[in-house]
């Protein structure tokens, strides 16, 4: 009986009749819905349970089997996973990361459920699942990464949030005059400086130079990508950063900040948490969407989101594509990014959010000032190998700015190692 | 005499010593000192850069009860009770049986397959890691205790057949060839004759495979990935979120795992010592 059941179903799939919701919605879901989730650590991990647990009720006569796999351990494993005997949903990333699973086949091309009108609301990062002109799967959270700064010591030297990069100069020697530094970053594990270039490079060339150039179709010594760090090194030159922070991980450069010897950090919203247990309210400490450099060019932001996929080898397609409706509804993704979840911005923009002012200038900055696109991060935009190689120049940059024509020569050579 | 005794050398030396005895072990220690002071600080203090300094809040009571009351902590201990004592039971039985049968027999190939057992100690245990991970998969023991013990097990009755054969090559043979004449059965000799005066080399050797055995990282994390299989060691990790580090709770953590291997050598060291003092008397 069961194995007639996962036959017609495919057969219904094959012949794309269950290609509209309504077909989906017309008969109940049954059979299994196998689903391995990264999902490992324990506040993510309760929410994985409560999503499964809430859908099998929605679907009594679907049996709901969950999996949860190590996060670190599950970067090596989807693959095996996804190959041999298939679950019907899996978690991954969105962008480049799922460039080795869209090539390979193994991601099914979701564009079907993309096109439903329920789905406009995820606009923001349709982009970051778009690969080949064709979706592969939907986000279910976010953060957002912008410049938290201490506004008590902004308000001690009459400085504003900056809204361009001469103001942005100004306000970092103003800060220096008064020996304080203006940004705090640890650089040991490389990726925090990602974020730097990531930003600096969209600001100056614009969200589309920016992923062609993670693509591989721009050249490193490119005079545009000069000019980013060119931009950067002003900031280098002047004593911006702290010093050594080769030598911290992003958590032991907080210090700096929670003690007043650094007015800001550039990072990612999960670094709230941190701060306000080093003692910073909403009364000292404060958010600005990283500065305008080039006014031609429209925002783009980083915000590494989440996602869910289905495997192309999926048993029951058609529960697994009810279970993408169920997770980037507005009601669920309110629920699960809500603080006792996972603390973090649901990417429908329907949804609601939690009263934080962190998290509501984030969806507002995502949802409605982020024209020029959603970036997932240095390490996820670019190729694995490129990024690693990518990230070690950008520190070597930051503690050795002069050595740039040698770095930027590196980069290209494995640049055409790697994309050609 | 070398060393010199230290009430034979100059009133000088002697008072450098004591300066520089207690100076030295502080150093020494540092580390430890250092994860026990992170141990009962709150998270703040991490943040706040206060890493060596007195804590800011004695926080103790409430690190030590989130390790043993909200994470897995109890699990992993538990894990790690499972693989450590069957692989502890087994690699000593079957480096009984095997040093025995390689210290009183003499057979053609016996040298040889006790050289084979000494050259398996001289393989970095690294470069096995791959082929290990295959063929733990292939038998379907991956990330299970089972496939763990079986691996340590055979592993580490290289060493113990080495610490075996020599230890009962050392035995008097003649209380061997009494028993022969008595016309006692082979096995009984072993077990009545030569187990018996075995006893300080088994206690030895089961506090060093126990020391072992219950402080590898490396294998836990090749081996195993979740609370179901994996050790303490690989299981302290689970206290990082997925972007921060909990210094507090992996300290805390840390003390406690540290502490079963610390409590096992302070109540066997009285069979450390009955074993090298037997051995002395002879």
């Amino acid at each position: 009986m069961h194995s007639i059941l996962k036959t017609s179903l495919a057969a219904l799939v094959a012949a794309g009749v269950t290609a509209s919701s309504a077909a989906a919605d017309a008969h109940a879901l049954s059979g299994e819905l196998n689903i391995i989730s990264d999902m490992s650590n324990p506040a993510p991990r309760a929410v994985m349970e409560g999503l499964a647990a809430d859908f099998g009720e929605m679907h009594p006569e679907l049996e709901v089997n969950l999996t949860i796999v190590d996060r670190e351990a599950w970067k090596t494993q989807i693959r095996n996973a996804l190959g041999a005997n298939p679950p019907d949903v899996v978690n991954w990333y969105a962008a480049n990361r799922m460039r080795p699973y869209v090539d390979a086949g193994l991601f099914a091309d979701i564009s079907d459920l993309w096109a439903e009108p329920e789905f406009e609301a995820l606009a923001s990062t349709k982009g970051a699942m778009t690969l080949d002109g064709a979706q592969w799967g939907v986000p279910y959270t976010y953060y957002q990464w912008g410049v938290y700064y201490r506004k008590d010591i902004f308000e001690q030297y009459g400085l504003e949030e900056p809204s361009n990069w001469e103001e942005e100069v100004a306000n970092c020697q103003t800060l220096l005059d008064n020996g304080v530094k203006c940004y705090t970053i640890g650089t040991k594990f490389l990726w925090t400086a990602g974020g730097w270039f990531d930003y600096i490079n969209s600001r100056t060339n614009g969200y589309d130079f920016h992923i062609a150039l993670a693509r591989g179709e721009i050249e490193w010594t490119d005079d545009r990508v000069r000019q980013t760090f060119a931009n950067w090194r002003q900031l280098i030159d002047m004593g911006a950063f702290i010093d050594d922070h080769q030598t911290y991980s992003w958590q032991e450069a907080l210090p700096f900040m929670v003690n007043g010897e650094a007015a800001a950090y550039l990072m990612g919203n999960f670094a709230v948490a941190a701060m306000r247990d080093g003692g910073l309210d909403d009364s000292k400490l404060d958010f600005y969407q990283f500065p305008v450099i080039n006014a031609d060019v429209d925002f783009a932001e980083d915000a590494p989101t989440d996602t869910f996929h289905i495997a192309s080898g999926a048993q029951n397609m058609d529960a697994a594509k009810e279970f993408l409706r169920f997770v980037t509804s507005a009601e669920v993704q309110t629920e699960i990014n809500s603080g006792s979840g996972l603390g973090q911005l649901p990417v429908n923009a329907n949804a609601s959010i939690d009263d934080d002012k962190f998290l509501a200038q984030g969806f507002e900055m995502l949802s409605s000032n982020a024209g020029g696109g959603i970036m997932q991060f240095f390490d996820r935009d670019f190729d694995a190998e490129m990024a690693s190689v990518g990230m070690e120049g950008l520190q070597e940059f930051m503690v050795f700015p002069d050595n740039l024509d040698d770095i930027l020569m590196r980069l290209e050579e494995t640049r055409q190692r790697i994309y050609n | 005499m070398f060393p010199t005794p230290l009430e034979k050398t100059s009133r000088q030396w002697q008072i450098s010593y004591q300066v520089l005895l207690p100076i030295m072990l502080i150093i020494w220690l540092l580390p430890l000192i250092a994860v026990a002071n992170f141990s009962i600080k709150p998270e703040s203090d991490f943040v706040n850069g206060n890493y060596w300094g007195i804590p800011s809040s004695f926080d103790a009571f409430s690190n030590y009860g989130k390790v043993f009351f909200e994470s897995n902590m109890p699990r992993y201990l538990l894990n790690s009770l499972f693989i450590t004592i069957p692989t502890v039971i087994g690699a000593v039985a079957l480096s009984c049986m095997a040093g025995f049968a390689l210290g009183i027999y003499k057979f053609r190939s016996n040298l040889l397959i006790f050289f084979i057992f000494i050259a398996g100690n001289f393989v970095p245990f690294q470069i096995l890691m791959v082929p290990v991970r295959d063929l733990t998969v292939n038998m379907n023991l991956y990330d299970t205790k089972t496939g763990l013990v079986l691996f340590h097990i055979a592993f580490q009755t290289g060493f113990c057949t080495l610490f075996m054969r020599n230890f009962i090559r050392a035995l008097p043979f003649p209380l061997i060839e009494a028993a022969r004449v008595e016309g006692i059965a082979e096995w009984k000799i072993f077990l009545y004759v030569v187990l018996p005066l075995m006893k300080p080399a088994l206690a030895a050797l089961a506090v060093l495979i126990f020391t072992f055995i219950w402080n590898d990282y490396f294998w836990a994390v090749v081996l195993t990935q979740g609370p179901t299989a994996q050790p303490v060691t690989a299981g302290i990790t689970e206290f990082n979120s997925q972007f921060r580090a909990a210094y507090h709770l992996m300290s805390a953590g840390s003390i406690v795992a540290a502490l079963p291997p610390v409590a096992m050598f302070f109540l066997m060291q009285k069979h450390f010592i009955a074993g090298l003092t037997l051995g002395a008397v002879k």
